[in-house]
């Protein structure tokens, strides 16, 4: 446990020292703020109804999760892989008395935090924005629907990152990594929508999971059974993840 | 040889083949506590292959590396608690000072705390660049992180693969001054891979010769000298005597 919490710690201090942080809250609030001027737009311009003070978090967690995020997310993931290998950094960590499950296991829960950490960074952000431009009153209910969606879409973009931290560690090339990565996401999205009764077998349609878990009456069984398909996921790239980190030579 | 001697290091058997059917067959070779043990072979020879595999960096088709009694394929943590190393290139996170970039380091050890790490830069002469991103680092500065961080958590066993490299002339005769002082004092053992037969002869007190992933021979400094003229003589019989040079 000592070795994994060592580099769990240095997994998050490189991502930290490498200056993407900072620049993905910048792209974050960046978006936030064009969401809320759009939002703002089409409500002067057009006398629409748009989000209300507690709807626009929401409203931009559903742009964001299937834009941002992924892309984000995507690139942290083929950092810690595909990224160090090609950099010839990878031998700083396997030469040390850790063994390679701790250090796989250690990257992929580095790119767990980050996940959680830009979600909660984007939860404060529209949060603070959707109160301050779009006067309503803070109930606790609608306190609690913006914390569950965000922390419950956690899952399926963690999944997403273990499924592409298989393909980290086939290819040498982060950049086509990357562009594998964005083919398949756009594929499966693709299916999604002209097959919309296997939609729930495609992991990309589960990023807006957290709609069943604001319902008003929340559909236990579904989440669940989506929720159990999203860790049959998980487990099976894990393990083809790691067979292959395991066995890679340098 | 006293018999008592602690066993460090054991590889028995190790044998790998790439693709291009080079790699190394059957190598056998034991090191004991306090010896600096010198692997010596041309460009090619298979010492990089034979250390990577030492090192957990590259999996072995078949034999096995002991360390300290620990199997590297059983128990790779407990085998590489008490080893430092520096294999093929020295590599450092770039976007860290030199001061960060050990930090990551200590962290898997117990007891190396900041005062460990002053320490080291110091020995390397690096401490007026702890603060120093690596990136800037010409490659005698990295080599020497890449020593000032194989030795941080004070190894017993400390394995080089061409530590020299990269090094100026005042840089070699300083490595080589640290090999002797923390063998003598610290009673650490080394295992240094070279192809440079006048520094391995000058720095090592036992030599495996490596030719074409065979291991030719192993024998004493000491034994060698009081035979031949010079490490280069012996070398060349060795080689000759397996019929190629």
């Amino acid at each position: 446990m000592e070795a994994f919490k060592a580099a769990l710690t240095n997994e998050v201090e490189k991502m930290y020292k490498k200056k993407k942080a900072a620049v993905i809250v910048i792209i974050s609030l960046v978006v936030i703020v064009l969401g809320q001027l759009m939002v703002t737009g089409i409500r002067n311009g057009l006398g629409l109804r748009t989000a209300g003070g507690t709807e626009f978090p929401i409203l931009v967690l559903s742009v964001f999760t299937n834009t941002i995020l992924p892309l984000f997310t995507a690139l942290v993931t083929i950092d810690v892989f595909a990224g160090e290998f090609s950099h010839n950094n990878m031998k700083i960590i396997l030469t040390r008395p850790i063994s390679r499950l701790k250090i796989f296991s250690a990257k992929l829960t580095a790119v767990g935090f980050f996940v959680l950490a830009n979600l909660i960074v984007v939860m404060l952000l529209s949060t603070l924005t959707g109160f301050l431009f779009n006067s309503a009153s803070i109930s606790a209910t609608a306190i609690a629907r913006i914390l569950i969606s965000y922390f419950v879409t956690v899952i399926p973009v963690m999944t997403l990152a273990i499924i592409i931290s298989v393909f980290a560690n086939i290819l040498k090339s982060g950049s086509a990594v990357f562009f594998m990565s964005i083919l398949l996401y756009i594929v499966l999205k693709a299916l999604g929508y002209v097959f919309p009764q296997y939609s729930s077998l495609f992991v990309t349609s589960m990023l807006d999971w957290y709609n069943l878990w604001i319902a008003d009456s929340i559909p236990v069984l579904k989440a669940l059974r989506l929720f159990l398909i999203m860790l049959g996921y998980s487990i099976t790239a894990f393990t083809a993840a790691f067979y292959l980190f395991d066995k890679k030579d340098l | 040889m006293d018999k008592n001697m602690e066993k460090v290091l054991e590889v028995s058997g190790l044998t790998k083949t790439y693709k291009n059917k080079r790699g190394i067959y059957d190598i056998n070779f034991e090191i004991y506590r306090g010896e600096i043990f010198g692997f010596l072979g041309p460009n090619g020879a298979g010492k990089t292959t034979a250390m990577k595999i030492m090192t957990g960096l590259m999996r072995a088709d078949s034999g096995d590396v002991k360390i300290f009694g620990h199997s590297i394929h059983d128990s790779f943590e407990s085998a590489m608690e008490k080893v430092g190393c520096i294999i093929e290139t020295v590599e450092s996170y770039p976007y860290m000072t030199a001061y960060e970039n050990l930090k990551q380091a200590s962290r898997y050890y117990r007891d190396i705390d900041d005062k460990r790490i002053d320490e080291v830069l110091e020995i390397t002469g690096l401490i007026k660049y702890k603060a120093e991103r690596t990136k800037n680092f010409s490659l005698g500065m990295k080599q020497r992180l890449g020593i000032a961080s194989s030795i941080l958590s004070r190894p017993e066993l400390v394995i080089l693969d061409e530590p020299l490299n990269g090094l100026d002339v005042e840089g070699m005769v300083e490595m080589r001054r640290l090999i002797k002082h923390l063998s003598d004092t610290q009673n650490s053992t080394f295992l240094i891979s070279s192809h440079l037969i006048h520094d391995v002869e000058l720095t090592c007190n036992k030599i495996g010769i490596i030719l074409d992933g065979k291991m030719l021979s192993i024998d004493y400094t000491d034994n060698i000298l009081a035979n031949y003229a010079s490490l280069e003589n012996y070398f060349i019989s060795e080689v000759e005597r397996n019929g190629s040079i």
